[in-house]
Parts: C-alpha cells; structure tokens; sequence
C-alpha cells in the first residue's frame, strides 16, 4: 500500500512537472478583421498608429477610378495597457465621427494543463458623431444626441495552423433615432481568417444586423447586412489589410446598422461595393515582461 | 635527561616539520570554494568588477538580468533597462559547455539538449566575472573603438551591452553594482573545474604562479569570438552533411528562443510546414530571410524598428550546425 501511494505521489509530481499550458497566438493577423474588431490586443506597451481609407462606389466607373477618387479616412492610435488591456482614439472623416474604445481579453485559448477552447474579448465603444445635424436646420443637436455606444463579446477559436473562426454578438445603442427606429440593436457578427502563406492571410467579415433593427436610410435605399472581404499582408512592422466591402463606415454604429453598398445588385464591378484598406504601425513606447 | 633533551630537540621539530609539510601539501579548497578566492590566495589581484555581494544586491540584479528592470535600494521603481530586450534574450545563466577548458560546438549542443538550455549567441553569465577578456577578437576587429573598452573591462561591456546591443539606456551605479554582484553569485567555484587527482599531485609540488596556470588551464579567460564568413554557394552550403536532429535542437532551443509568440521577435516560427516551407524557401535569398545570412550576419538596428538579431560567431554555431539546421529545416518544409 505504501509502495503504491509512493508511486501515485511521485508520478503526481512528475506529472506537474511536466505539464504545461501552450496557449494560442495570434489567432488573427492583428485587432481588426476589416471593419470590425478581432480577439487580438495589443502587447503592453506597444502604440498603433492605423490609417482606413475606404472609397466611393465601384459604381462610379473607370472615370473615377472605380471609386478611388472618392475617399473616406479613418486614422487612430490604439495602446496596449498590458498584454491583455487596450485602449484606442480614432477620428473618421465621415461626420466628423471621434470614437474611443476600451478591449480586454478575458479567456485565451489554450491547450495542455489549462485547457480553454476559446479565446475571449470584452469591447466596449463609444462614437460621438461631431458634424450630425438636426433635421429641422434651426433646432442643435446636443453631446448625448449625437452619441452612440457599442459593445461587443468576441469569441474565436483558431483551428490548426491556418484557420481561425470568429463570433461577435453586439449590442448597438444609439442614443437619438427616429421614432420608428430602436434605439437598440442587437446583431451578430461572423469572421473568418486563413493563413494560406507564412504572411499572408484572406478574410472575412460579415455581420447580421436583424432588417427590423435597421435604421431608415435618408437616401431611401434600404440599409444591407455588412460583408467583407480582405487580404492581408504581415511585414515587419507594418500590416496591409486591402478589402473589397458593402460598408463605407469605419465605426460600429456605421458599418453594422449603416452599410449602403448592395452585393446582390449588379455585376461586380456595377455593385455598390467598396474597395479599402487599412495600414498599422507599431511603436514600442516602453517594456514589457518579456520571458 | 641530556640525552632527552636532544631527543626532543630533533624528534618535535622533526615532526613539526613533517606536519608543515602535510599542511603545505594539501590545496586549501573544497569543491565549493570560488575559483576567485583561490586565485586571490595565490597571489592574483582583485578584478576591476569585482564588488560585494548581499543577497539584496543579488536579488535586484537577479531581477535586473531576468526582468529587466528593478526596484531600487532606496525603494525607487525602475525602469526598463531596455523595451526589447533583457539579458537573457541572448545570454543564458548557467553552465553552457561540459568541458570548460575548450570550445566545442557540438559537445556544448549536446549539453543544450540534454539540459534544455537555449543555445544561444551570447556567453554564459556563469562564470563570466571569472574570465578576463570580453568583446574580443573579431568583435574588436569589426568594432574597434566601440568595444575596446569593453574588451578589458566587464563594467564596461554590461555598460556597451545596456546601451548598444539592448539598444537600451545606460545603467544607473545601483543597477551596475547589482548586476555585478548577480554576476559574481555565479562564478565558477573549484568543483565546476575538471581537477584530477593529478593536478591534485602536481599542486604540491608547484609554485602560487605554477597552480595559478594550472587553475587557469582548465577554463578558457575568454570566449573566442570568430565572425565567419558565408558559404560561396548557398544552393550548396557549407561542405557538411547536415544531421537533422541536431537542426531540431538549433530550431527549438535557438531559434525559437526569440522567434516565439510574445518573444523578442514579431516573427514566429512553430515546428510546422508554413514556418519550415517558407525557411526552407528563403534558404538562398541575398537577403535576412536566408538562414546563412541571418546566423552569420544577423541583422541591424533600425530607425523605426530597433529589435534586430545578433549573429552567431563560428564559435556559438559551427558550419556543421548551420547545415543541421539546414536539414531539420528541408526535412519539415
């Protein structure tokens, strides 16, 4: 008996000895997926400098460059708190929209003596449209009139080497709407990345924003589910993201509850989709652990 | 009771005498004895770097050398020493080589993987305050000025370390004077060093200069540093059949030392086909994608991106061990 429980203690130990946990890593190539965000944060002490351009409709044709000489501009500093903490500022062009958001990733996939099939991430977003305008043009639109907020679970899993999947369940809220909208959305985001090169990825980003919960266009035509599709290129330092998209927006109340362009209407290059990119840049502010 | 007395006169200094001599003959050390403070009894001066330790000194330099940054004795927090690097990024803590006395490339692999030490392009912390040259050869041949200093003074190689090679700040005197005395804490002690029963025998008959060459003889004063040359062909490589589990050991215990996620490196390199096929289809770029070019040339810092790779002297990575690696690499992709 004492042989035995000898045994059991010493492969016990052992056993902790040897077990560890392996954790997953960049189950995307970096915090955006095209519009929307990824589970990635940024390592602690790393700042972000992202520029996002998305043009006009390929519909405007060979004259103007299929759009390309129509342009919409996003630029923001994202800066990792800690590995697991971010914050970001941005600016976006289109109504003058400033928008900050706070990221944390609670869970992290991981194999081995810990074992999490997912990883996790809170984000929570505000957007201030600052060019918004009342309809009636002697009535001002107040701070809180001119905001929204968003907040969303991102949940991935990264599947073998090449493939990651992504859900983002969303709550949209803005704070003035018409008196047939909600001010409440609730939609559901789908992501997908494959790594088809060391660095090179494709993906894709669609989001199912319910039809009820759509807001009235002012142009009439009604507002489209958001899809997208991306390549991205991993150099040192720098991350190319080009994308092809039905949304112009950069912002989450934009791209989720807003998307203008129309896949199904058309050939492709008479559909009002938009060609975009996104650039990062990372500066190393300060330290980190690192081992 | 005269003929007492003279008995006693011969037979007590006879037998002082022969207890003299059984005094004289023994080393006056144990296995646990530092190398330093035998040295020091032979007559050899106190090193330039040399301070004294106190756990607490040691324990902020422990933190220094692995962290990177540490509290200070009057309580102050410190600051990174740099935001890419920490010493063990390129330098490993313990005893690296089995044989101290000689470089050995694959012995000290084979070490690596038996113990799971990183085979790295720095030199061992253990022991290093028991060498008396650093930065030397070819790194004075290529650097000149910049490491001369250096070369004879290990402050001022920590100091060159700090500030060029971590691409860091320069040290504080609390940091300087920690991680000396982290370094000492690891100084090679009498057992660490292969003395034989011979050497053993041969102390007694020496002289303090005699066994001063005889301790030096068993460990080199300084680690060799040769800047090797690329092969003329990289399609065909150096003139070696490449063994592919030692590649593996290169791969896991180099390699990905640094190129690992959250490492030193944003590239990550995993034992798969992505990582080993595109490796494998870089190996003859002109350009730091190649392996040849990054072991032996390594890369630069940067404007805008400061982290570069250090390069592995002949001496940390023989062309044996570059062409292992070649096949670890080719077998994977």
């Amino acid at each position: 008996m004492k042989k035995i429980t000898l045994s059991l203690t010493l492969v016990l130990i052992c056993t902790a000895l040897v077990a560890q946990t392996d954790y997953a890593y960049e189950t995307f190539d970096d915090t955006r997926i095209v519009n929307g965000h990824s589970v990635e944060t940024k390592n602690e002490g790393i700042l972000t400098f992202i520029i996002a351009h998305r043009f006009g409709p390929m519909t405007s044709g060979r004259n103007n460059l299929w759009g390309l000489d129509f342009a919409r501009m996003r630029m923001g500093l994202d800066y990792g708190i800690t590995n697991k903490l971010m914050v970001g500022l941005g600016r976006t062009s289109t109504d003058g929209t400033i928008d900050g958001y706070v990221k944390y990733k609670f869970l992290s996939q991981s194999s081995g003596e810990r074992s999490m099939p997912i990883s996790a991430t809170f984000l929570g977003g505000y957007a201030l449209e600052t060019k918004a305008v009342h309809p009636n043009p002697d009535l001002e639109l107040d701070l809180s009139q001119k905001s929204s907020y968003v907040a969303q679970i991102l949940i991935a899993r990264k599947l073998g080497d090449k493939l990651s999947l992504q859900v983002m369940p969303t709550f949209l809220h803005r704070n003035l709407v018409a008196d047939d909208e909600e001010n409440d959305i609730f939609a559901v985001g789908f992501a997908g990345q494959y790594q088809f090169l060391k660095n090179w990825s494709v993906s894709t980003e669609y989001y199912l924003t319910p039809k009820s919960s759509l807001p009235n266009n002012p142009d009439g035509n009604d507002f489209q589910q958001s899809l997208s599709f991306s390549v991205q290129i991993d150099t040192k330092g720098h991350i190319f993201q080009l994308h092809i998209s039905n949304s112009q927006g950069m912002v989450e109340r934009t791209f989720i509850s807003e998307s203008e362009g129309d896949w199904q209407d058309g050939k492709f290059l008479k559909r009002d989709i938009f060609f975009g990119f996104n650039i990062t840049r990372d500066f190393k502010i300060k330290g980190r652990k690192i081992r | 009771m005269k003929s007492i007395k003279i008995l006693l006169l011969v037979i007590v200094p006879a037998i002082l005498g022969v207890s003299m001599i059984s005094i004289l003959e023994k080393p006056d050390w144990d296995d646990e004895t530092p190398v330093f403070e035998v040295l020091a009894e032979l007559g050899e001066d106190k090193p330039e770097h040399f301070v004294t330790m106190t756990d607490e000194k040691v324990k902020r330099g422990e933190d220094l050398v692995k962290l990177g940054k540490a509290t200070g004795p009057n309580g102050e927090k410190g600051k990174y020493i740099s935001k890419f690097y920490t010493c063990t990024s390129c330098h490993n803590l313990s005893r690296e080589d089995p044989n101290l006395a000689t470089v050995d490339q694959d012995a000290r692999l084979k070490y690596a993987m038996e113990n799971k030490i990183p085979y790295l392009q720095g030199s061992t912390f253990w022991g290093i305050v028991n060498r008396e040259t650093w930065y030397n050869d070819d790194y004075v041949l290529k650097y000149g000025d910049l490491v001369r200093k250096a070369e004879n003074s290990l402050k001022a190689s920590t100091e060159l370390c700090a500030v060029v090679c971590s691409q860091g700040r320069s040290l504080k005197d609390w940091e300087m004077e920690s991680i000396l005395a982290y370094m000492w804490s690891l100084q090679m002690k009498m057992g660490d060093l292969d003395i034989s029963k011979e050497d053993t025998e041969e102390w007694k008959e020496n002289k303090s200069e005699e066994n001063v060459a005889l301790i030096k003889s068993k460990y080199l004063q300084k680690s060799p540093a040769t800047f090797a040359h690329l092969p003329e062909s990289k399609s065909e490589g150096y003139p070696f059949d490449g063994r592919p589990e030692m590649g593996k050991g290169i791969f896991e215990l180099g390699c990905q030392h640094c190129h690992r996620p959250d490492g030193e490196s944003d590239v990550v390199f995993e034992n798969n086909k992505q990582t080993l096929g595109w490796l494998k289809k870089h190996i003859t770029d002109d350009s730091d994608k190649s392996i040849y070019q990054i072991i032996r040339k390594g890369t630069y810092a940067e404007y805008g991106h400061k982290e570069y790779m250090p390069h592995y002297t002949l001496e940390k990575m023989s062309h044996q061990q570059v062409e292992d690696l070649r096949a670890f690499i080719e077998e994977g992709a």
